[in-house]
């Protein structure tokens, strides 16, 4: 198993206030890894500092043989292999479900139209959208947005997916549809990072649980001992609170 | 002409003293008005391009980190420029700029066609400019920060994002505001008598002063004016309900 993505001593700031402090991890190929932890514990800046979204101030990300850090680094290639799916979908309002697929698809990597629409297509069934192909965004449910959300990110064929709180958004009889798409992911070997709030799914599909205190990794492991066997009073604590209803 | 005015009704004859008026000088009027209407629109399409370029000097982001410092350097001064030429022509009335533009580039002789229209056409297009470089600021601020991150994220570049994400929604936001440019138009060109460009003020001005009839006169202009204004209101509404409905502002 070769290393996908290695963080090394990352650090990001907003002002005064310290989000990453001295964040190490490698997330190796096919691997699922999810980041649990409180608000403000730095999960979401340390996804978005992965593609860039948010510009570390210090350490060094690689990514496969690039250097995020280097000024030279192309990141809008690296992006191209990075597919990122946000807790507010963000979905292209004035794209339909087709266009939201295939206007990276075209425009960065080059592809036909028809090529795009094939592939899109490929992936729109794949989380159970073709039916809406032709729709506006704007007349879709969350659960319906988050996995076109999914399948435009699937359309650039990406390296790694990158989960944003990806059913923080949505009714909770929606949630369902949305990690059932992810477990699906998970089994066909996709590596990823989720930053999530749901236990039970992390339990379920991750290889690695991190969970993340104050801008550090405090502790991590397998869901079996994440879960059932943490070590760190602060990890004790969370899973207590957020079990416990 | 002189005969015509010699059978000008009387004065208190209110009514027929429009009517009078409108009749002896439609031809100009109508001429005015067409100029009007040619001076707006040609503002407000023309200060609408220009604007995307302005908005877009506006919005320049400097990466501390990637940019070279020439790039930097031109980045920042675009950026001045467009604050400044907003704050200039946003800040100063367009009579004035119609003055100074057009005695200006007269007394440089610069160019062999400078002339009370074409002048008044490109001092209505530089002010609307700036004002509707404000609106598409607007328009573009008003969008969610997710849609240009999402469109990052699937590695297109800024100007890709901007152009094929930002843009189509950011005009579709400002298309109200831009349909109120035009209105604002249709009524401000008026000054640009003060250069002498025939527009419907200066051509009801020419039939006031040889008529003396003043009241009557403005009257007509404010009729005039007012169904340009209403009619055109009508039909901006009417076209931005469609856009809203449709979906997209193609660029």
């Amino acid at each position: 198993m070769s290393t996908l993505i290695s963080v090394q001593n990352l650090k990001k700031s907003f002002g005064p206030k310290v989000i990453l402090n001295d964040v190490n991890l490698d997330v190796n190929e096919g691997e699922v890894i999810t980041l649990i932890g409180s608000s403000g514990s730095g999960k979401t800046t340390l996804l978005r500092c992965l593609n860039l979204l948010n510009e570390p101030d210090q350490g060094h990300i690689y990514f496969e043989d690039s250097d995020l850090m280097d000024p030279n680094t192309d990141i809008n290639h690296l992006r191209e292999r990075m597919g990122m799916v946000f807790q507010s979908f963000n979905l292209f309002n004035n794209k339909s479900v087709l266009d939201n697929c295939t206007l990276s698809p075209i425009k960065v990597l080059g592809l036909s139209p028809d090529e795009a629409k094939k592939r899109a297509v490929k992936y729109l069934e794949k989380v159970g959208m073709k039916d809406f192909i032709s729709a506006n965004p704007k007349t879709l449910s969350g659960g319906q947005k988050q996995r076109v959300a999914i399948a435009r990110a699937l359309c650039m064929e990406p390296k790694v997916m990158l989960f944003d709180e990806p059913t923080s958004a949505l009714d909770p009889e929606m949630v369902i549809d949305v990690l059932n798409v992810i477990k699906t992911l998970a089994q066909e070997g996709m590596t990823m990072v989720i930053v999530t709030h749901e236990m039970g799914f992390a339990k379920d599909v991750s290889d690695r649980v991190l969970f993340m205190d104050q801008g550090v990794i405090l502790e991590s492991g397998t869901p079996d001992e994440i879960f059932n066997y943490p070590q760190e009073e602060r990890t004790k604590q969370f899973l207590k609170r957020i079990l416990s209803h | 002409m002189n005969d015509l005015l010699m059978s000008l009704p009387d004065q208190g004859e209110f009514f027929k003293t429009l009517i009078y008026l409108f009749v002896t000088y439609y031809k100009v009027i109508l001429f005015g008005l067409g100029i009007t209407v040619l001076l707006s629109v040609v503002g407000t399409v023309g200060g609408f391009f220009l604007a995307i370029g302005l908005t877009g000097f506006r919005t320049l982001e400097v990466d501390k980190k990637r940019d070279t410092l020439v790039i930097k350097i031109l980045k920042v001064i675009g950026q001045k420029f467009a604050v400044l030429y907003v704050t200039v022509f946003r800040g100063t009335p367009m009579i004035v700029q119609a003055m100074i533009i057009f005695y200006g580039v007269a007394q440089a002789n610069l160019f062999s066609w400078w002339s009370p229209l074409p002048a008044g056409l490109i001092i209505v297009t530089l002010n609307t400019t700036a004002y509707i470089s404000e609106v598409l600021r607007g328009g573009l601020e008003s969008l969610d920060v997710g849609q240009m991150e999402a469109a990052r994220s699937v590695g297109m570049t800024k100007s890709q994002a901007m152009r094929h994400v930002m843009w189509p929604q950011a005009i579709k936001n400002a298309l109200p505001g831009i349909g109120n440019e035009f209105v604002v138009n249709l009524k401000d060109t008026a000054v640009l008598s003060v250069i002498s460009v025939v527009d419907l003020f200066y051509a009801v001005r020419q039939s006031a002063s040889e008529s003396y009839r003043f009241l009557e006169a403005f009257m007509i202009a404010a009729i005039m004016y007012l169904i340009l204004t209403y009619l055109s209101s009508k039909l901006i509404n009417y076209l931005s309900r469609r856009m809203s409905q449709t979906g997209e502002a193609n660029l």
